[in-house]
């Protein structure tokens, strides 16, 4: 059995060795020459987009609605697929090269015609503006303006200034339109909570149905995860409060869990990087936020405006008070980024070290192979780790959530009790903050490796 | 960067989703299953909690049974010897009761056996009484036949009178 393992994997090897030096002695070395622009793939692979790529085709669109409105407050929607063209062209060798190119949506309505394009050389990079041609005045501002760039940079191309939006070689003044479109992100977003509903409310069937006879498989580790979640978590940190905040922090749970993990497959309905986007985070922690102070019971207040400190620390100069409010918004942004850089660190390693293969390219096959090996088992221990991450860190938002919570339910007396008996749970909260802190510093040196 | 700062229309769908998650959970999904969860535990730690009163009932009343076994063996033990002394007293009494009847039925034979026998003893002397006067006659007869015999008789019995 192990032999057998052993020889898969030195075959694996041999194969992922020979691969490179085959496509290279097919081809050309044009795109190793050309360089690639590694900042662009990454964030091209991390970012939102108004279609959804086709599984393995890079010119091809799953078409997703555009919902805008234009400058003068009127709504629009579209499919995405309008926005883009394949343009076809035929290389010096023959070879034709497809690439998918945005183009001018011209939109009539009333007499009076809107335009969109998903702007590439602007501020708004790769989201949708409105267009408008540009006055005698705008083109007179804008000829300086190109003017002082070009001769900057000693260069005759496009550069980028604000406001204004070049397409095609032609600049023109931009609008951002108030944009509510579908995109890839909010149809993953759909799909997320589509698959979430469909888990707890399966489980919640299951149980209407079978009483109470445990579930099995799929729908047993479920459960598993839900009463480790309640049973270790929120239980012992809320009390009796615990099912009262339980929906909330168990929602949080699974959905930053489901999040995480189909972010993580590479093809559709995965490959939408949610986690890792600081919008996404950002609303999980304002929740958190909300749930807190305004649930936050009268006892939280007071810690807040007057604490238990010498009364020299709070009363002339509001030293405490300033600290403690600071404390109020630092918790759920401290939530918000941990889990955003957190997601965002590992899938721009995993794809980095996949780019490592086409960087090093230019040094010749023998290294390209070497490379290929090296990345794509790295790539792999990334991924596996990652799916560590993801759940770590979906415990952490949870975790951290439910201490949040916990400390703004806390009434006068149960404070006094608690005095002694928390510097254990607090204990515990900091081990768990450490661990996450040493996770958090790994990742950091994998990053500063590359 | 597109990543680090949030895109409006993002933001706006998430929190459209996440609040229509957390509604349609918190109304559905959660509560029944934490109910559930806590239910279940309820009736396993109950289940375990009576399997163990089981088990010590059993064995309360296996010792019980233990001991009805043991108590009711002594006691056929008991009435065992019991019956035992009861048999040999009943035997014993008998005997003597029959030892006493047999006495009885004995002495009323003796009684009767005296009685046939002094009847008897009567008739008896009256019988022999009776013959006695009949030889005296018949040799009074036949002595009286002389004279002299029978004055010499009547002297010697006058003697004999006067003698006594």
């Amino acid at each position: 059995m192990i032999l057998k393992r052993i020889s898969f994997f030195a075959f694996l090897l041999a194969f992922l060795f020979c691969f490179p030096f085959r496509v290279l002695g097919a081809e050309n070395h044009e795109e190793a020459e050309k360089g690639l622009d590694v900042k662009e793939i990454i964030f091209e692979h991390l970012g939102d987009g108004y279609g959804w790529e086709v599984p393995f085709n890079h010119n091809a669109r799953f078409p997703l609605p555009v919902i805008l409105r234009a400058k003068d407050h009127k709504w629009f929607c579209f499919s995405s697929s309008e926005l883009t063209e394949l343009e076809e062209h035929t290389g010096a060798d023959g070879k034709v090269e497809r690439h998918l190119v945005p183009v001018v949506k011209t939109i009539k309505r009333d007499g009076k015609e809107y335009n969109f394009v998903i702007a590439k050389i602007s501020s708004h990079k790769d989201k949708i503006v409105e267009i408008f041609p540009l006055s005698a005045e705008q083109q007179a501002y804008l000829d300086k303006k190109l003017a002082d760039a070009r001769s900057a940079s000693d260069a005759d191309g496009f550069p980028v200034i604000d406001g204004y939006v070049c397409v095609a070689g032609k600049y023109y003044s931009e609008y951002r339109p108030l944009d509510i479109s579908i995109t890839k992100n909010v149809a993953a977003l759909f799909i997320v909570v589509l698959l979430v509903i469909w888990m707890v409310l399966g489980l919640a069937n299951y149980y209407k149905k079978r009483d109470l006879r445990a579930p099995r498989k799929g729908m047993g580790f479920f459960e598993l995860l839900v009463s480790f979640i309640y049973y270790d978590n929120i239980k012992p940190t809320l009390g009796d409060k615990a099912a009262k905040f339980a929906p909330y922090l168990l929602t949080c749970f699974f959905f930053i869990l489901t999040m995480n993990l189909v972010g993580l497959i590479v093809i559709f309905p995965g490959g939408a990087n949610l986690t890792g986007n600081i919008a996404i985070t950002l609303v999980l922690a304002l929740c958190t936020f909300i749930v807190t102070n305004v649930l936050g019971t009268k006892h939280y207040w007071k810690e807040i405006f007057w604490p238990d400190v010498p009364i020299w620390l709070k009363c002339p100069l509001p030293i405490m008070q300033l600290i403690e409010v600071f404390g109020i918004f630092t918790k759920p942004a401290a939530l918000c980024v941990r889990l955003f850089a957190n997601m965002m660190g590992g899938h721009m390693i995993v794809i980095t070290l996949t780019l490592l293969i086409f960087i090093l390219a230019a040094f010749g096959p023998a290294v390209m192979g070497g490379a290929t090996v090296v990345s794509v088992l790295f790539s792999i221990f990334m991924l596996l780790l990652d799916v560590l991450v993801s759940f770590i860190q979906a415990y952490v938002f949870t975790l951290l959530s439910t201490l949040f919570i916990a400390s703004a339910q806390e009434s006068h007396d149960e404070h006094e009790a608690h005095v002694h008996a928390d510097g254990e749970s607090h204990a515990e909260a900091e081990s768990e903050l450490n661990k996450e802190k040493v996770l958090l510093s790994k990742e950091a040196a994998a990053v500063d490796f590359k | 960067m597109e990543l680090f700062t949030p895109d409006f229309g993002l933001v706006f769908w998430m929190f459209i989703a996440f609040l229509l998650l957390f509604l349609v959970l918190a109304k559905w999904g959660w509560p029944v299953i934490i109910k559930m969860m806590d239910k279940r535990a309820a009736t396993i730690d109950r289940g375990v909690e009576e399997a163990r009163q089981a088990h010590e009932q059993l064995e309360n009343a296996r010792a019980e049974a233990e001991k009805y076994v043991q108590e009711a063996r002594s006691r056929q033990a008991e009435m065992l010897r019991e019956t035992a002394r009861m048999k040999s007293e009943i035997i014993e009494q008998a005997r003597a009761e029959a030892q006493e009847a047999a006495k009885k039925e004995m002495d009323a034979a003796k009684i009767a056996i005296e009685q046939a026998r002094k009847e008897a003893e009567l008739q008896f002397r009256t019988e022999v009484g009776r013959f006695s006067i009949d030889i005296a006659e018949k040799m009074v007869r036949s002595r009286m036949q002389d004279d002299k015999a029978q004055t010499e008789l009547v002297n010697k019995l006058l003697d004999e009178i006067e003698k006594n």
